[in-house]
């Protein structure tokens, strides 16, 4: 795996709405820009053995670091992968919709559900939005949230990134009924 | 000086949110740093203590109160963001104002004694910190040029971050950015004032014309 650079981002908000946010909420991403592992192969049809090389190494690197940046227990959390302009989004893909990758997170945080997750093709400094939700009950209202991310000069055409968020909290001020209160 | 910043940064300088961006190239042209450098932009949203005051107003007051207290609260983070104070070698600064406002209130922010010496002090620099600033809707990139901390003219520390909050500055906000790197740009090899040769027009063999 070629890690070309990594990225860290953390937003941390005060106030919300024009009232202060009682804990200060925050949530990090951490991104690594790494080479795609299938560039200049053409139509690659088996992605197995490349998945293999990478997506494990990938979660191992990124699932410690998100925590670190986040200095609190994930209650909310998303993973992302953009692709480079030459590559499939399936590149992406492969590489974080496997338990290789996200079982690392899982472990890590204590987590139970699927990772929420972005995938799309773009140049180097698109905007991605990464879904978040809660690491045990992806049903729980106040914890849907996202984060927007920008790496000005990744993803280069054969390159993808690929990020963690976590959030230590719900949406800042959330005060949505809950779900079951519909049913 | 220091007991007189408040420790409550959202009352007192109207603090909405804060970013943190840091980057470690890890390749650069595929291969590895000699020195890999860490790079980290803060940047604090913060309520435009000027909008609809005019271009006569006076603007010491605010400038003493919040500048102080940003420059504390973002070279924190800075510090801590990158390993220590120790760490950092080179830095700088920015602002962008929105559209409410005007470019000298985000100058009234990062341009006076009240923001740049007291950065300068808390990094542990000596040089002038350079700075980028415009005025900006919400979630424009600003290019964020440092240098070094103690000697400015030193090349290989001449670079640059990008800093980008999605959803500021309102029209009634500022983002104040403070930046720093632990070290030079991944491969720098363009020399530096002492090994440059002597260049003018009557050394060039080729004048531009």
């Amino acid at each position: 795996m070629n890690v070309r650079k990594i990225v860290t981002v953390v937003e941390e908000i005060h106030t919300e709405g024009g009232r202060e946010v009682s804990r200060p909420a925050r949530v990090a991403v951490v991104a690594a820009v790494i080479e795609n592992p299938w560039a200049g192969q053409g139509f690659v049809e088996d992605l197995t053995p490349g998945i293999d090389a990478n997506a494990s190494d990938l979660g191992a690197l990124l699932a410690p670091a998100v925590l670190d940046a986040l200095e609190s227990p994930a209650e909310a959390y998303g993973k992302a992968a953009i692709v480079g302009l030459d590559g499939e989004v399936e590149h992406g893909s492969a590489l974080i919709h496997t338990l290789k990758f996200g079982d690392h997170f899982r472990k890590a945080a204590n987590a139970t559900t699927l990772l929420p997750a972005v995938e799309k093709r773009g140049p180097a400094g698109i905007v991605f939005d990464i879904p978040l939700k809660h690491i045990t009950d992806a049903t729980i209202r106040s914890h849907h949230q996202s984060i927007e991310v920008r790496i000005s000069d990744a993803p280069h055409p054969n390159e993808i990134v690929i990020a963690l968020a976590a959030a230590a909290q719900g949406r800042p001020q959330q005060r949505l009924a809950p779900l079951s209160t519909e049913q | 000086m220091q007991e007189r910043i408040k420790d409550r940064p959202d009352d007192s300088i109207g603090l909405r949110k804060l970013v943190l961006y840091r980057d470690v190239v890890l390749t650069e042209a595929g291969e590895a740093p000699a020195q890999p450098a860490r790079r980290a932009s803060v940047a604090a949203v913060i309520r435009n203590p000027w909008v609809g005051v005019g271009p006569s107003a006076d603007l010491s007051e605010q400038q003493g109160q919040v500048a102080p207290v940003l420059a504390k609260l973002l070279t924190e983070r800075l510090i801590g963001a990158l390993g220590g104070v120790d760490e950092i070698e080179s830095f700088g600064k920015a602002a962008i104002v929105g559209t409410a406002g005007e470019i000298e209130h985000a100058g009234a922010l990062i341009h006076t004694p009240y923001f740049g010496n007291l950065v300068r002090e808390f990094l542990q620099g000596e040089s002038i910190i350079c700075f980028a600033d415009t005025r900006a809707e919400a979630g424009e990139t600003l290019i964020v040029p440092l240098w070094h901390k103690t000697h400015a003219a030193t090349r290989s520390h001449y670079q640059t971050i990008s800093a980008r909050v999605s959803d500021a500055p309102r029209a009634d906000e500022i983002v104040v950015i403070a930046a720093a790197s632990t070290g030079p740009r991944p491969h720098p090899r363009i020399g530096d004032r002492m090994t440059d040769p002597v260049v003018s027009t009557e050394t060039l063999e080729v004048v531009p014309s």
